[in-house]
């Protein structure tokens, strides 16, 4: 049922042409709301560049292929190594991080053209920037922590399993970068944080709910954490499209924490119905 | 009570750790980050964190042990009483992260696992897959959100610290901008903690993340805190060359079998596996036939610089040599190094396993920092004694308050009342070196232990008087405007003519790095560091005269790197003034001018203070060696006087 | 703070309304409803009408193939009007749940945006076919419904379903006449062709995602491996609803309806458990009306 996923090491590619120059056309928006614009920039492309790299060349060098003069590009990044999350961004379509997007990989030719839009389910701060406050804000809704009795010395955590420590590994490498819920059908658009409430928390988020209510101390919170995923925008509002864990770029089992959601509320239910 | 605050900038683990320590302690927290603290450069971290364990200390290991090594691994440069406690402590925050839920590794019987790390002959070192600092950051964001959500702890993310607010002595706020809408003000706090971590980018290209400017310990620094070591940077002798940034590749790639060369003919442009085996240059196993390829980071460092620069037989004519592992069987290196391999296939596109990996050694670490000050604990030897043998009985026990005095309130405060600094912006712990696998755990500690002290100054010190809520407004908008100031003059040089590299930030911040790194990084030499100098000067004029390409009032990223170019220059001098002043080699310094270590002159701690003009000027502070006697840092050479070299096999054997 | 959905929903200072207070329910239910009772109804009724190709029962030696099929449907569709109170079983057993099944649907479907042009994923293309089967299937299963159970005559190329000459009329319908398959039969046929085959798409692929939803199939594994099993059943399903419509679409309704005439006496006592209205009911090839003005 599943193909290979899409973000999968790429195979051996064709190789680029050294010394070339590419074209970037970014979509803009120059503040929350404001109207978006296409502007395209000539980058020449120096060994290991990524998308990172050129946006720090065309910082350096704002002017568009029409020689017109401009302001930087704005963006969000962090680590460049794929584990903060932060450089998220679609690129030719597709949602993912911009440090680990190689230029070689994607456009080895002279003239080759890449696009960068921000993501689509946050709202644009500036340019490829988004705010994603909404994820954070979903954390503590899912009540995302093991809630120790504070931060003195109180001896050690439980032991646990290997098999255990593997399975909250994984799903403990989710980096919050919103890949997830870009390329979810079910994950909208919330500009109010008003709704942020009742909106659907995503893929990520019932993941982490899951990685929570697997911990020994975590687990206290998991009626809690059922109980806000039992109601709007919890686990019922997902479509089974899959798409979240095509894109995760950690390779989060992410459908397989749907279905634990689904199984541990469909328990939780039950037994809520028939204990009171 | 309710009326005192404590503002922390920065969320990394020092700064979430001090912020849950203060939050839970009873006061509210303000914190400040560049970005959303789980976005911290601390998510970097790979290899793990040290701390004396049950299985270590039935080896003969033993907190006191782990004292010394990271002692001796900072090559006597740290005051000793904090690292003593920071390492009595340690095992303590494992079982604290631990119960906050870290997935560390497990052993079959669910035990926490270890693994060996360098520095150490004992597996003290836990770890949670290959991305420890990663789950370390997460656990302690976890905790904090949950006193965000309890109200204890208001974030303000995307907040940038601009400088601290001081008023009668003591430092009673800051000023920060919001870097979405532009908004500048002041918040008044009766403690301030700096958890701003390292100072990478300050040689342009670092294994540091993209927002490790440095630039708010320098703007601390300008106002007045002094800085120290900054001479003391390490530089990892393996990253893989990136048009970005320079990103880490775990030494175990060595460690499992990986060879280092370049071919032998200068300028050899032959694929690697064309190139037969008599016409490669193993330099490191020709000229340490002993430890071959695993020689200890800083010589590792110095002999791949060698080669590269000075010879200029780098691969390709390029500063990079070959990381080899293609000779070895893929799928064992899949099973053994599956993670990092997988980080080089993706950032590279050349798969490791059949291709050699092009490395470079990289700046990675600032030992250097805010200059801090603490209250000796009890424990004080009547001299110092000689290095510690492994087994022998430690000369006393783990309990706290031996090392610092537990919640004394100028514990890691800076020379500025009520200003403190954790993490890798504290300059305390590392000497002249970090060993692997410290960092997280001083960051750690520094939260938990001296976030302790940061609470009782606030009741008990000068604010208990005199809470900040109460100050007249006076040295807060004073702040405020020439904050707003610099930032008009920065925007107002906006001019859509041509651009001029001379004057353009990027490029200006550009050079700095390739100077910085030129000059400042793995071999240093007198007159390369005067003419460094020299440059950064002349950086500093053209600076003045930047010009910007964006006058945007929302959200301007230009803004907030081009004003932190000017504090990465005045950072820039103070290390290469440090690496001047500093005339022996010491650890991660290495002057080829003064190619030995002199304790008689420079086992002193570099401070350097900021004058008026943003110009520095140095002195040697003397430093607390009453616990250990110096002595040589030789590492199992033939002529180290530990005769630990048959002891590592027993140890290592008897963990899984 | 513990909070309920509900009182979530206060504490936001949301005004709640009765889709958000049943929330977990009505998407539990909507989900039940589509297998129980809507998908067994599914599987049971391709199995009647697909017997008109495979039928054998009460076949007797030397029946045609024609014979077998008709006789079988005939005898299926006897025996569902046979039923007591059938029009109560249809109304709460069927209608009723279809319609809530369909509305809920709808409004589910309406708070995705399909994006299968950026994510071409086989799953992604899976959740989009759902919904689009799903709208289609509501008007489907309302053109079927009215035109061959509740009688609407007026909507275009409707023809009048008898269960006295269930195979007839239905291939009359089908056929779009009693000449055999013409213009009109096509545009019917086609329609069935196509709305059938996205009702058992949905059906299938609505089984597979019920599985995840109730917590089921939780590994990865599981859920491939039930895949499988939907997969292989909506195959199955799927002969069965191509075989009724061709095997409607090409039958012989002359014929059809003399074997028809001679079900009751050739199978002595059968007509006595057809309902009366239905024994009353005169039967012919000329049942089919006249199209709607």
């Amino acid at each position: 049922m599943t193909s290979p996923t899409d973000n999968a090491p790429h195979a051996p590619r064709r190789a680029a042409t050294p010394g070339r120059s590419v074209i970037f056309r970014i979509l803009r928006a120059d503040g929350p709301g404001g109207a978006q614009r296409w502007e395209e920039f000539k980058v020449p492309i120096p060994a290991g560049a990524n998308v990172i790299s050129c946006l720090q060349w065309i910082a350096a060098n704002p002017v568009t292929t029409s020689g017109q003069r401009t302001t930087p590009v704005a963006w969000d990044s962090g680590c460049l190594e794929e584990v903060c999350g932060a450089c998220t961004m679609v690129i030719n379509g597709k949602v993912r991080q911009s440090c680990s997007c190689l230029i070689d990989e994607y456009a080895p030719g002279e003239g080759d053209v890449i696009t960068l839009e921000p993501m689509s389910k946050f709202p644009v701060v500036r340019d490829l920037w988004v705010d994603r406050s909404r994820m954070f804000h979903t954390l503590q809704r899912i009540k995302a922590w093991v809630p120790i009795d504070g931060t003195y010395d109180l001896g050690p955590g439980p032991a646990e399993r290997p098999a255990d420590q593997e399975t909250r590994y994984v799903l403990s490498t989710c980096m919050t970068c919103g890949c997830c819920l870009e390329a979810c059908p079910q994950y909208k658009l919330e500009r109010d944080p008003e709704n942020f409430d009742t909106a659907f928390v995503g893929a990520a988020a019932l993941s982490q709910a899951r990685l929570f209510n697997a911990h020994k101390t975590g687990r206290d919170l998991k009626p809690d954490r059922l109980e806000a995923l039992m109601g709007p925008g919890g686990v019922n509002d997902c479509g089974n499209a899959q798409n979240c864990v095509q894109v995760c770029p950690k390779h989060i089992p992410l459908t397989e924490s749907i279905a634990a959601i689904g199984r541990a509320v469909t328990i939780h239910a039950f037994a809520r119905f028939f204990r009171g | 009570m309710s009326q005192h605050r404590v503002i922390v900038v920065g969320g990394g683990l020092a700064g979430l750790a001090a912020a849950a320590r203060v939050a839970e302690a009873g006061l509210p927290v303000d914190l400040f980050s560049l970005v959303p603290v789980k976005r911290s450069h601390s998510v970097c971290a790979q290899g793990g964190i040290n701390a004396c364990n049950e299985v270590a200390r039935q080896q003969g290991y033993s907190e006191y042990e782990h004292f010394d090594e990271t002692i001796y691994g900072g090559d006597f440069l740290a005051d000793q009483h904090p690292v003593l406690e920071m390492a009595n402590m340690a095992p303590r925050i494992i079982d604290l992260l631990d119960r906050m839920g870290v997935p560390f590794n497990r052993t079959s019987e669910g035990q926490r696992d270890l693994r060996l790390f360098g520095g150490s002959l004992f597996k003290r070192t836990h770890f949670a897959g290959a991305t420890t600092g990663q789950q370390l950051l997460y656990a302690l964001d976890e905790q904090v959100r949950r006193g965000e959500s309890e109200g204890k702890i208001t974030k303000y993310e995307f907040w940038e610290f601009l400088w601290p607010v001081q008023h009668d002595g003591r430092c009673v706020g800051i000023v920060a901008q919001d870097m979405r809408t532009m908004q500048i003000r002041a918040f008044r706090a009766d403690a301030v903690v700096m958890a701003t971590g390292g100072c990478g980018l300050v040689f342009g290209k670092s294994t540091n993340s993209i927002i490790c400017t440095g630039a708010a310990a320098a703007r601390c620094y300008q106002a007045g805190v002094w800085y120290a070591n900054p001479e003391m940077i390490q530089v990892h002798p393996t990253a893989i060359p990136g048009a970005d940034k320079l990103r880490l590749m775990s030494e175990s790639a060595r460690g499992e079998g990986g060879r280092v060369w370049v071919p032998r003919k200068k300028g050899d442009s032959r694929p690697p596996h064309d190139i037969p085996e008599p016409e490669r240059w193993y330099f490191l196993e020709e000229k340490y036939p002993a430890y071959g390829n695993i020689v200890p980071r800083d010589i590792a460092t110095r002999e791949i610089f060698d080669v590269c620069v000075n010879q200029g037989m780098g691969v390709d004519g390029k500063n990079q040599v070959y990381l080899d592992l293609s000779h070895m069987d893929a799928d064992y290196l899949t099973r053994k190094l599956g993670g990092i391999l997988e980080i080089y296939e993706k950032f590279v596109g050349e798969d490791p396993r059949h291709v050699p990996m092009k490395i470079f050694p990289a700046v990675h670490y600032s030992m250097g920092g805010l200059w801090t000050q603490y209250v000796k604990g009890s424990y004080a030897p009547a001299a110092p004694l000689p290095k510690h043998k492994s087994g022998a009985r430690p000369p006393l026990g783990a309990e706290p308050g031996q090392g610092m005095q537990p919640g004394a309130p100028t514990n890691m405060m800076t020379n500025m009342p009520g200003l403190y600094a954790f993490g890798e912006v504290n300059f305390a712990y590392h000497g002249a070196n970090r060993l692997g696998a410290n960092a997280l755990l001083s960051c750690i500690f520094d939260g938990v232990f001296c976030g302790q002290s940061v609470v009782n100054f606030v009741r008990d010190g000068a604010p208990g008087k005199a809470p900040a809520a109460g100050l007249p407004a006076g040295p807060y908008d004073q702040v405020v405007q020439g904050e707003s100031d610099k930032v008009a003059r920065l925007l107002s040089s906006v001019s859509k003519g041509a651009a001029d590299p001379a004057t353009n930030p990027y490029i200006i911040g550009m050079e700095l790095g390739e100077e910085m790194t030129a000059a400042c990084t793995v071999v240093r030499t007198g007159p390369r560091l005067e003419q460094c100098l020299r440059k950064i000067a002349d950086f500093r004029q053209r600076y003045a005269a930047a010009v910007l390409a964006d006058d945007a009032a929302w959200s301007n990223q230009a803004l907030g790197y081009a004003r932190a170019v000017g504090d990465m220059i005045a950072l820039a001098e103070a290390i290469a003034k440090g690496a001047l002043t500093r005339c022996e080699s010491r650890g991660a310094h290495y002057r080829t001018d003064f190619p030995e270590r002199d304790d008689a002159r420079f086992m002193k701690t570099t401070v350097a203070r900021c004058d008026a003009a943003g110009g520095s000027s140095l002195t040697l502070e003397p430093i607390d060696a009453s616990l250990i006697a110096p002595t040589a840092r030789t590492y199992g050479k033939k002529d180290d006087a530990h005769g630990k070299k048959d002891a590592p096999k027993a140890a290592m054997a008897g963990v899984s | 703070m513990f909070l309920s959905p509900a009182e979530r929903c206060v504490h936001v200072g949301k005004t709640i309304g009765f889709l958000e207070r049943n929330h977990f329910l009505l998407r539990r239910l909507h989900s039940l409803t589509g297998i129980i009772p809507i998908g067994a109804f599914l599987i049971v009724h391709l199995t009647t009408n697909s017997s008109i190709v495979w039928g054998a029962i009460n076949a007797q030696k030397g029946d045609t193939p024609l014979a077998r099929g008709v006789n079988t449907f005939q005898h299926e569709v006897a025996f569902i009007h046979s039923l007591p109170f059938l029009i109560l079983i249809e109304v709460f057993g069927l209608w009723l749940p279809i319609a809530f099944h369909a509305v809920l649907g709808v409004y589910y479907a309406r708070t995705g945006s399909m994006n299968t042009a950026r994510y071409p994923y086989q799953g992604n293309r899976r959740y989009a076919l759902q919904r689009l089967s799903g709208y289609a299937g509501i008007l489907f299963i309302f053109y079927h419904v009215a035109t061959l159970r509740w009688g609407w005559t007026w909507l275009p190329y409707s023809s009048i379903f008898n269960a006295r000459n269930a195979a007839s009329t239905t291939a009359l319908a089908l056929q779009g006449g009693t000449e055999g398959l013409q213009f009109d039969g096509v545009v019917v046929s086609l329609s069935y062709m196509i709305g059938v085959s996205l009702l058992v798409f949905h059906f299938a692929n609505g089984l597979w995602t019920a599985a995840i939803t109730w917590g089921l199939t939780v590994s990865a594994a599981a859920q491939r491996r039930w895949g499988y099993i939907c997969a292989t059943l909506g195959v199955v399903l799927m002969a069965m609803a191509w075989m009724s419509v061709i095997g409607f679409a090409t039958l012989n309704a002359a014929d059809a309806t003399r074997i028809e005439i001679g079900t009751p006496s050739t199978h002595a006592g059968r007509g006595a458990e057809l309902a009366p209205e239905l024994t009353s009911t005169q039967p012919g090839p000329d049942a089919r009306t006249p199209k709607a003005e």
